[in-house]
């Protein structure tokens, strides 16, 4: 199965965009932010990163869109769980 | 439909996912991973939120500058996998047994920094038993008071931990896939388990990323 | 052209096959075939377990303080003199439950009835991961055996319920059971390996080797049931996995995840728990209803009534299923206001039940119903989980679940779904498949017989069990006379009691059945159902490989009593008849090559 000619160099530059976002929230978590900023912010430069891997490293952005539903499929649940819990605390 | 037609068709099974049976197992496979670390970074999530009081800043306990060198590390070992993937795919055996062996030299190391890091960590108090818990934070006196609380060290230590066996059980994949490919079992019209161990270990440098982030940022 | 070279391969595949020992065969067999026979050995090896149990718990509240009858050979930690002790009757409601939940129904379902119809069924040659599916299986029995030791180590099984809620089962101060607990959670966590490793094997089967034609809507309703069934199996068994593996170590290393005096929380658990639980009694009647589904369309010679609607069912079920696990826990003292979503989650979720239900009916109406064993079965079930289903809408209701939450109502509703639902759709899908699986039918009249006499004592030992719990008996109780206000019920429990005792003795008229018919029963040939799927094309048993060559799949599964033909049923596989007086075009399969060929 052929893969697009371009992939190859692409893989250096996610890791370089990869060293920058984790050194970058490294510096912003120890900024002097309230907490709740602090964590939105730090996650959503976690998400970055994690979408990175999953669509460049794992191929997923070449795979049939099918696949992609299919990966995504327990992310709802887990939000689900954890989001109806903490309304005990 | 005619007789003709009929025996023109072609015996082969629908097309389903459109990727090979191996790679759909690893993807079905990963979505239980996924479920797993739910339950166990959900669980922490929730401690946290009703339990504030156990956690501390971050830094204070555990050793951001190291581990953040380990993240690096863990990201390089992705970049590797992905070029011996890439190796293979052109052929290149030689490439694929170069890249694969940095991966598992590299992921080898992870683990190695990960459990000098639990040594120093509990020489300072932070376990996870509740009775044992007395962390006093990094460079502090021994006798010095105790930080955070126990729900901070047992959370640490089952997701840091869990992962850590996740990532060694891919090391020992790695091996494996290794010695497969020294004997020549791999080349660029077949080489699926190739891309399914990369799967797998991409997979447990994308959890590393989101636990890095909420365990020593957070 | 692809179809020799198919067949040759599935011929070479076969005589491959033949050099295999007796080892290879029957013991660490790749064979689906072979894999579900295990699988059907331990599950019923297990329902005869936890049927054993239930029978001791029977005996201590039919007849309490009674020494029981051959009491004498369990040791004095149990029941010394015969006489059933408080902490043993603990270990026996968690073990009853544990056995039959997660080491009878389950494999009976998945493990058998998963691994037998999906290939079969899609017209494939095996599962998509052979050795990976014989993995599955062998990891069954090393969590049995874990399961059975914990019986025989000091302190006893495990006693804090099949639900282990926490600070009870976080520490063995409060029971006395230490290393039981342990190897409980042990072997449950060692048991969800088998189920996630068998769901990745259906869910890819499923996907990627259906024959040329079977679409998605031509998929019989058993493999979808199915297929549902091993996407819950598959993301909800790591949740449960992930809540054992913390509470194994609040009760070895002693951290305090859940346990109060270390700042953990109960609630925590019964969350992560009911998370897991609730897709898993889904788990648990999803394979039945599509067993159910299959067996009354066929014998009622009909097409399945609303077969999209049906598909739709199940998949509305499997997502709902997810967002009702809060109403087990109606009375925990969670936050109330989150309590309030999982009732309205939770009547919702009794629509799609109810559409499979009228769908059922809707079969069965001026049917030419053949009144066989496996049609009796089938529809028991639907009788009997319509019960279940019906107390269920009372649990439903928060305020309603202040009375009867955690008495013998909740008993009887659960029994009426997983024994009146689970084990008459097990034994609809046992008598129904029998033949493929062994080459000779079950005996008619036996069936006949077992199926009148569980039927009728099974009714009268469950039934009143829901007037046990409206007037106020609450479950796992050793001894409901020590309150006043319970001890006029001591007369229903006894009958509850000798009712249960007759229908497990009534199990061995299938018990006889079952080994008799191997070796005695008529022999079954292909198809003697005349059912359409793929499954009855294969002689009874398929030989490895299961077809000759892949199949071609020209219609849907139900075309039963069809105008197209002249018999009664009409293959999923038959060729439509070439004649130009132009039948409906029957749309060409899809021969896209799957990438990677």
């Amino acid at each position: 199965m052929e893969e697009q000619e371009h992939a190859h160099p692409r893989y250096i530059l996610i890791w370089v965009v990869l060293l920058v976002l984790t050194l970058a929230e490294v510096g912003y978590a120890f900024m002097d932010l309230p907490k709740i900023w602090l964590a939105i912010g730090l996650v959503i430069m976690a998400v970055w990163k994690a979408l990175l891997v999953a669509l460049y490293y794992m191929h997923l952005i070449y795979e049939p869109k099918r696949l992609w539903v299919l990966a995504v499929s327990p992310l709802p649940l887990a939000v689900i769980l954890v989001l109806a819990v903490i309304t005990e605390f | 439909m005619s007789n003709a037609a009929v025996a023109t068709m072609e015996r082969k099974p629908m097309p389903g996912m459109k990727v090979y049976n191996k790679k759909l197992g690893m993807w079905v496979f990963l979505l239980s991973e996924v479920m797993f670390f739910t339950s166990l970074i959900g669980s922490y999530i929730i401690l946290r939120f009703a339990h504030p009081e156990h956690w501390t800043d971050p830094g204070v306990v555990l050793n951001v500058p190291l581990t953040a060198t380990n993240t690096f590390l863990l990201i390089c070992s992705s970049v590797t996998m992905v070029k011996a993937f890439a190796a293979i795919q052109q052929g290149d055996v030689t490439g694929l047994k170069r890249w694969l062996l940095a991966t598992i030299v590299i992921g080898a190391g992870f683990v190695g920094i990960q459990m000098v890091e639990y040594v120093a960590l509990s020489g300072e108090g932070f376990l996870p038993a509740l009775d044992a818990y007395h962390a006093v934070g990094r460079g502090n006196p021994h006798e010095g008071p105790s930080l955070g609380g126990p729900l901070y060290g047992a959370t640490f230590y089952v997701m840091t931990g869990f992962h850590g066996a996740h990532v060694s059980i891919g090391v020992l994949c790695l091996i494996f896939v290794y010695i497969q490919a020294v004997r020549g079992k791999y080349t660029l019209a077949d080489h699926e388990g190739v891309e399914i161990i990369g799967l797998y270990w991409h997979f447990v440098d994308l959890v590393w990323i989101i636990l890095f982030t909420i365990v020593y940022l957070i | 052209m692809s179809t020799t070279t198919t067949s040759e391969a599935h011929t070479a595949h076969a005589e491959e096959h033949h050099e295999l020992g007796f080892i290879r065969t029957y013991i660490f067999s790749t064979d689906h075939k072979m894999i579900a026979r295990q699988f059907l050995f331990t599950g019923l090896l297990f329902l005869l377990l936890g049927g054993a149990l239930a029978v001791l718990i029977r005996w201590q509240l039919g007849f309490p303080g009674q020494p029981l009858p051959g009491g004498g050979i369990l040791p004095e930690t149990m029941a010394p003199g015969g006489i059933i002790l408080p902490e043993f009757y603990n270990s026996l409601v968690t073990m009853h439950a544990t056995f039959m939940v997660f080491f009878a129904l389950m494999p009976l379902m998945a493990g058998v009835f998963g691994n037998l119809l999906i290939p079969l069924q899609i017209g494939a040659d095996d599962m998509a991961f052979p050795r990976l599916n014989m993995a599955s299986f062998w990891i069954t029995p090393v969590a049995g055996f874990m399961m059975l030791a914990s019986f025989f180590v000091e302190g006893g099984a495990a006693g804090a319920g099949w639900t282990s809620y926490a600070p009870l089962s976080a520490s063995g101060e409060w029971t006395g059971v230490y290393l039981g607990q342990q190897l409980w959670l042990a072997s449950l966590i060692v048991l969800g390996f088998s189920s996630i490793t068998g769901a990745i094997n259906y869910v890819s089967t499923v996907i990627n080797m259906r024959a040329p034609g079977m679409t998605w809507f031509r998929i019989p309703l058993a493999t979808w049931s199915l297929f549902i069934t091993a996407w819950l199996l598959l993301l909800a068994i790591p949740i449960l996995t992930g809540g054992l593996i913390l509470l194994l170590l609040d009760q070895t290393i002693g951290t305090a995840f859940f346990r109060p005096e270390g700042s953990g929380e109960p609630l925590l658990w019964q969350h992560i728990f009911w998370f897991f639980g609730h897709p898993e009694v889904y788990i648990l009647i999803l394979p039945a209803m599509g067993f159910v589904s299959e067996v009354i369309a066929c014998r009622s010679r009909k097409p399945i009534f609303g077969y999209h609607s049906m598909v739709v069912a199940l998949v509305s079920i499997a997502f709902l299923g997810w967002v009702v696990w809060g109403h087990h826990m109606f009375q925990s003292g969670m936050n109330p206001l989150l309590g309030m979503t999982f009732v309205v989650t939770t009547v919702v979720i009794a629509v799609p039940s109810a559409i499979k239900t009228f769908n059922w009916m809707g079969t069965l109406w001026r049917g030419d119903i053949h009144y066989d064993t496996p049609l009796l079965h089938a529809v028991s079930f639907v009788a009997l989980f319509i019960i279940g289903g019906l107390s269920g809408i009372f649990m439903a209701s928060a305020p309603v679940d202040i009375y009867i939450h955690d008495t013998y109502f909740i008993v009887a509703h659960l029994h009426y779904v997983l024994v009146g639902g689970s084990l008459f759709g097990i034994f609809a899908g046992i008598t129904f498949w029998y033949p493929k699986m062994f080459g000779r039918m079950m005996n008619e009249g036996l069936g006949k017989v077992h199926w009148a006499l569980s039927f009728v004592f099974y009714n009268l030992a469950f039934f009143p069990m829901h007037n046990l719990g409206v007037q106020g008996m609450m479950r796992r109780i050793y001894d409901p006379n020590q309150y006043e206000y319970l001890q006029s019920l001591q007369p229903t429990n006894t009958f509850i009691s000798i009712n249960v005792f007759i229908f497990a003795a009534v199990q061995v008229i299938f018990a006889f059945n079952f080994l008799w018919s191997l070796k005695k029963g008529k022999v079954a040939g292909n198809n003697p159902w005349k059912s359409n799927t793929l499954l009855w094309t294969t002689p009874s048993p398929p030989p490895h490989g299961n077809f000759p060559e892949m199949p071609i799949v020209y219609r849907g599964p139900y075309e039963y009593s069809s105008p197209e033909v002249e018999e009664d049923y009409y293959p999923q596989d038959r060729p439509p008849p070439q004649s130009s007086s132009g039948g409906h075009t029957v749309e060409a399969p899809n021969p896209e090559p799957v990438p990677g060929d």
